[in-house]
């Protein structure tokens, strides 16, 4: 056959936030006039969708709509350190230090509302840009809220900080404690190899990823999804070159990288064991998402034509030219058993 | 030079300007008219972030001289949403999550816009084809595939527009809903201001000189012929470095410009500040720097060979960094197997190409304090190097990160912010420094190139015994990440499996090619394909179904890690038993099977056949 | 970068003439610019000056196109996307649409040129097999003492190899002029590291014409390019097959030929495999399109070559 399908899987662990070494992030939070929110955090969005991410959490803590929250300010000189935008960290570090502070600026405006309406702080509930009390009359907007707040001499404002329980590792075997939350990852390919070029196309990614509690659904199969076709890349195609020091592959004509027809179906399916550690109980997928991709396709090729890629990238000619080292062999086998 | 006097009509408005003949048609909407919407990502028509359309028809305006616009009517990204409200495309990519980064998705819209006036009932596979010459390197493309229909069935009304509305949760629950990106509209629309399109008053413009040797000596840099030429108001080199001149993820081995000697081609020799880009660029070329070239080494097992020329004298072995992870008793355990499996695996370089080149401003502000503003993955620790770096106490440097075109990790080293900063602070005017896609290809890292030897013991019923693992992984001229990418791709290279003899080593070494650093999954890819391939080898060997080893050996609730850690809940098993349904996978012994039966299921794309919308074709007559 | 002081763009081949005698060794002519400005960059030629330029695109002549059941004239300028949206020269050309929808991608074909295509004499050129396949001439014009002077080259004859045309310094492509082979069943197979945007590593243009029945060949064209400085027609191949049977045999027996094709330096061993599969390829699926018999092959073949 010239076209040959095939399947493979692989698994993957990873650990979340920065390694072997002690992470930290904070943030303030504030319930702003009008009912809307300001989250001040010295990190932004690299495409991952963190500020979807920290508007939620706020929006969620304070009893806000995401849309009122305002995020701000990656600077060095106007927020305080969130550290870098990297390590599968953003949802783990940055997400729970702003549930923390959103907490802590809820809890002020509580507390005014609840000695207004004389009730139990407990019986207050916010949501959606509502405040009220549990089986009495009192409801009002979140903008109403805060001007109570602010005639009591109160502005609702928190601020937390949140750090990980890790040590170094120990130099001679390695022992110590990287990271507090590890996140699993297990991804099947199916792949079609053309035995007249060594072309091989994916045609489908089926992921599972432990994510912890996911904060948004459609955001963690953005990174599975770009996760997998990154890995693609590395898997079937790209390649950084250089003779003797001076790359051979300088721009986009010659480093080639995946294009929308290069892509296969994926199918994300979203784990959730939530972190105990954390307020939230979320952990990340950014990293994770790419790790099982490039042993599930190669596993996958050589289920389909019974050679094995051990050395990426599998291009057509690597893989035509194993796929007839191995007829080549079979064929001399043949002919012994024959004899 | 004659110049030209360019007429046409831009986004519905009449234009007549005079450009130079040089300029293309992207130069012209971005720095002369300041639709700064489309994107330059890399200058050679390969990316599709600065499509526009020419006379309705869209073209990739970096390969378009200017002249060339004469008399035409052009619209850009900006032209979709000029009343403010988004275009049924642009709503249907802030739906359905289809930006990310963002910086790719202005180009993208405009070719999702082109494709569906062609067709207005293209099919997934014709959308596909329509998109295949924009590359988005965040998404995946699968949700920009998904808008591009979600936009063309409410477009063809088979289905409703509130299909494109936002969700409102129920009990103010955020936490697991599908929100829409709240940065989406910014992104759809080109709205959003990345570094290299924002302006300063009085800006100038930064060219960087390169090594064009991979090692060598630096004998003499003459700046005179360009520090003379009318418009540079700027030059320096290693010698303006006023304090500690280092910077680095972990080792501060790097200096902001060449310092006595070059150690890989495209690393910094000097820099310049002019009027404009191409003073800059003249300029730069007018220096003269003399070199001595040195031996050099290229591969991390050349480097680690005795006598081996040594690219830093701190690390007379070339060794960058060496993780060990020792469990138990390997050469016993190997002994004890039943099967023993040995296999050489290796990885390539890889580049992160984001879209977003590398690019920033700096400018002395009225309190002295010196501001950077970069797509920085990590303005933090670059706060504190640049301090140490130019000699200022902290207080008195600031970064601002600016939206991040596109990092996984290639953004997390400060390789151009430290020359932006001394610019600033000798021109006193504001500096932008806006990388070439080549230059950034030559001179930022790659993921690390890695030579792994893997040798597993087993025994019959499928249970690991014994592993003995050892990464050489090519870490470049500079240090970067590569103590992290060692560390972490030791700790987690063996997989989540029990494996009571383990001896782990990764081994981070100097060479002269580019350096490699941070990136997306940090050494752990590298070593997990190994053992991930490897268990499927053993498979084979065992007569084992690949799902089924790992239960074998996976680590369960409580388990103990290859460095001692103790585990509350292991989670492995949940994602296998996911994916193992959700793929509806046969199960079966590990290799090749013919006439398996869960090939050509739900979940898998047709594989391309270029063309499926010829003139002729029964397909495309079939949409007429 | 690519740097000039001057941008002409002539509209008129007079005018064209006069501009290039005006500032002979001093300027370059452009058309869709796709590979000139890539040129000019980092990597490959650097910052490049070229002191004039001059657009021959917006000349009507160069953008003619004439197609009749025997011949097709295609102006110099004629961007490949209308191999994909001219019915007429997708039904003189058959392979030809599936040979352009290879090339680059939507915004890069409606821009770049057949002229700029064939001048480059790229070795990897998708188009120029095909107009191998199809007998094209090159018809190139100058002003020699003050009159229009053209000739026509055949295309083979054009090419000397990568990068190198017969075309003189005071020249310019003006046409291309080729058989038109209506009837005829077109495949263009091309492998490269992906499917978008990308460089042919081998190309094959075929084309096949049957009886009746569609169990005999009448006749054959084909041209193979990637593998050596220029691309070539497979005469032998056209030779040992026209006339004879459409059978499995027969194409295991054509591709077998041993004809020494790869001449490229890099991937041999590699592109002879390639080539031979996709002689077989090529032919089973112009076959197809050309109304062979399903019964000429055998189900295996088409399994193993499909």
């Amino acid at each position: 056959m010239a076209r040959m399908r095939g399947r493979g899987m692989a698994a993957c662990w990873y650990g979340i936030a920065r390694t072997a070494t002690v992470d930290r992030a904070a943030a303030w939070a504030e319930i702003d006039d009008g009912g809307s929110a300001k989250i001040v955090t010295g990190v932004t969005e690299i495409g991952e969708g963190i500020l979807t991410v920290l508007a939620q959490i706020a929006a969620h803590e304070m009893g806000l709509k995401p849309e009122d929250v305002v995020i701000g300010d990656n600077d060095t000189a106007r927020a305080p350190e969130a550290a870098h935008a990297g390590a599968t960290r953003q949802t783990y570090m940055i997400g729970n230090v702003v549930a923390l502070a959103s907490r802590e600026a809820r809890g002020k405006l509580v507390e005014v509302l609840a000695k207004m309406w004389e009730v139990e702080p407990s019986t207050i509930r916010t949501g959606n840009g509502f405040v009220w009390a549990e089986n009495t009359n009192h409801k009002i907007t979140m903008g109403k809220a805060v001007e109570c707040c602010k005639q009591r001499g109160v502005v609702p404002v928190g601020s937390a900080t949140f750090g990980t329980d890790t040590t170094g590792l120990d130099g001679t075997d390695g022992a110590g404690r990287p990271w507090q939350a590890y996140v699993f990852g297990c991804q099947v390919a199916e792949v079609e190899v053309d035995t007249v070029t060594g072309e091989v196309q994916v045609l489908g990614m089926w992921a599972a990823h432990d994510v912890g509690r996911a904060v948004n659904p459609k955001g963690v199969e953005g990174q599975i999804e770009g996760g997998i076709v990154q890995a693609i890349g590395q898997a079937l195609m790209e390649d950084y070159e250089l003779s003797n020091g001076h790359t051979t592959t300088p721009g986009f004509a010659k480093y080639i990288l995946p294009t929308s027809l290069d892509v296969p179906m994926m199918n994300s399916i979203i784990v959730e064991d939530p972190d105990p550690i954390g307020p939230l109980g979320v952990k990340g997928i950014g990293e994770p998402a790419m790790v099982p991709t490039i042993p599930a396709i190669m596993n996958a090729i050589y289920d389909a034509v019974g050679v094995r890629i051990t050395s990426l990238p599998a291009t057509p000619e690597k893989v035509l030219m194993a796929i007839r080292e191995k007829q080549q062999r079979e064929n001399q086998m043949a002919v012994q058993a024959a004899e | 030079m004659a110049e030209l006097q360019i007429k046409a009509t831009v986004n519905g408005r009449k234009i007549s300007r005079s450009a130079q003949p040089s300029q293309r048609l992207l130069d012209f909407i971005r720095d002369d008219l300041n639709l700064t919407g489309n994107k330059e990502g890399c200058g050679a028509g390969e990316c599709g972030t600065c499509s526009v359309f020419v006379d309705g028809v869209l073209m990739k305006s970096c390969l378009l001289p200017v002249a060339k616009a004469q008399g035409t009517q052009i619209d850009t990204i900006e032209s979709l949403a000029k009343t403010g409200e988004l275009s049924v495309l642009q709503k249907a990519f802030h739906k359905a999550g289809a930006s990310q980064c963002g910086y790719c998705i202005p180009g993208m819209v405009m070719a999702a816009t082109a494709a569906l006036r062609s067709n207005p009932f293209a099919d997934r596979e014709e959308i596909k084809e329509r998109l295949g010459g924009n590359i988005c390197r965040c998404t995946g493309y699968q949700k920009i595939f998904d808008a591009v229909e979600l936009a063309r069935d409410v477009q063809n009304g088979r289905l409703p527009a509130t299909m494109l509305d936002g969700i409102d949760a129920e009990q103010g629950d955020y936490i697991g809903k599908n929100v829409s990106r709240i940065d989406a509209p910014s992104k759809v629309s080109g709205k959003l201001k990345y570094a290299g399109d924002m302006l300063m008053p009085d800006m100038l413009h930064v060219h960087v000189l390169r090594s064009p040797h991979a090692h060598a000596r630096i004998l003499s840099i003459d700046t005179s012929a360009a520090q003379a030429m009318e418009g540079v108001e700027g030059v320096i080199t290693s010698a303006d470095v006023p304090g500690e001149d280092g910077f680095g993820v972990f080792v501060h081995d790097q200096p902001v410009m060449a310092r006595d000697k070059v150690r890989y081609v495209g690393e910094a020799v000097a820099a310049v500040a002019a009027e404009d880009p191409l003073i800059a660029r003249r300029a730069a070329a007018a220096i003269k720097v003399v070199y001595e070239p040195l031996p050099a080494v290229f591969s991390a097992e050349d480097a680690l060979r005795p006598g081996a020329p040594v690219v830093h004298a701190y690390a007379p072995d070339n060794i960058t960094k060496h993780i060990p992870i020792r469990v138990g008793d390997v050469e016993a355990g190997l002994a004890e197997s039943d099967l023993v499996i040995e296999e050489n695996y290796e990885t390539q370089a890889i580049e992160h190409a984001y879209l977003e080149p590398e690019a920033g401003l700096a400018y002395v502000d009225h309190d002295g304090v010196v501001v950077v503003i970069s797509p920085s993955q990590n303005i933090t620790h670059h706060r504190h190097m640049l301090a140490k770096i130019i000699a200022k106490p902290i207080a008195k440097v600031r970064f601002i990160m600016s939206p991040v075109g596109g990092g996984f990790g290639g953004k997390e080293d400060m390789i151009y912010q430290g020359m932006l900063a001394l610019l600033a602070m000798k021109t006193g005017r504001p500096v932008r420094l806006v990388f070439t896609r080549e230059e950034s290809i030559a001179s930022t890292a790659k993921r690390h190139p890695s030579k792994t030897t893997l040798r597993m013991g087993l025994m019959r019923d499928g249970r690991i015994r014994a592993v003995a693992f050892r990464m050489i992984a090519d870490g470049g001229a500079y240090g970067l990440s590569t103590e992290g990418v060692m560390r972490k791709a030791a700790i987690l290279g063996a997989g989540p499996y029990v494996i009571p003899n383990l001896q782990m080593d990764t081994i981070g070494v100097y060479t002269n090619n580019t350096p490699s650093g941070a990136f997306r999954s940090f050494g752990a890819l590298q070593t997990q394909f190994a053992t991930e391939s490897h268990l499927d080898i053993a498979c084979e060997r065992l007569g084992l179904d690949p799902f089924e080893i790992r239960r074998i050996n996976m680590m369960r609730d409580g388990a103990t890690t290859h460095t001692k850690q103790k585990l509350k809940s292991v989670s492995i098993g949940r994602v296998l038993d996911a994916a193992e349904k959700a793929s509806g996978w046969e199960k079966g012994v590990s290799g090749q099977r013919n006439g398996r039966g869960d090939l050509n299921g739900e979940g898998l794309r047709p594989a391309v056949a270029l063309g499926a919308r010829f003139v002729g074709d029964t397909k495309q007559e079939a949409a007429e | 970068m690519l740097i000039c002081d001057e941008y002409l763009t002539p509209v008129s081949l007079d005018e064209a003439f006069a501009a290039m005698h005006q500032h002979r060794g001093r300027s370059r002519i452009v058309a869709g610019c796709t590979d000139t400005l890539p040129w000019a960059r980092e990597g490959r030629a650097g910052d490049v000056e070229i002191p004039v330029l001059i657009d021959v695109s917006k000349i009507p002549e160069l953008n003619d196109i004439k197609v009749d059941e025997r011949r097709v004239r295609m102006g110099a300028a004629t961007p490949i996307q209308r191999f994909l949206d001219n019915a007429a020269l997708a039904r003189a050309m058959p392979e030809m649409p599936r040979c352009a929808v290879w090339f680059a991608d939507d915004q890069i074909r409606a821009q770049a040129t057949i002229g700029g295509n064939i001048v480059n004499a790229s070795p990897a050129a998708d188009v120029t097999p095909c107009l191998v396949a199809h007998e094209a001439n090159v018809e190139l014009a100058a002003m020699r003492d003050g009159r229009i002077v053209r000739r026509s080259v055949a295309l083979r004859d054009f090419i000397l190899g990568p990068g190198k045309t017969v075309l003189a310094d005071d020249e310019l492509v003006v046409a291309v002029e080729c058989d038109a082979l209506p009837g005829y069943g077109g495949s263009f197979e091309k492998v490269g590291h992906r499917r978008s945007l990308v460089i042919s590593i081998v190309c094959l243009a075929t084309l096949v014409k049957l009886d009746a029945q569609g169990r005999n060949f009448d006749e054959v064209r084909l041209a193979i390019a990637g593998i050596r400085p220029v691309p070539r027609r497979l005469h032998e191949i056209e030779d040992f097959l026209r006339g004879g049977p459409l059978s499995s045999a027969r194409l295991e027996e054509a591709a077998d030929m041993q004809l020494d094709l790869v001449q490229s330096r890099t991937r041999q061993e590699y592109r002879r495999d390639v080539v031979r599969g996709f002689l077989v390829r090529g032919l089973i699926n112009a076959a197809k399109r050309a109304g062979a018999d399903p019964d000429a092959l055998t189900p295996e073949m088409e399994a193993a070559y499909g």
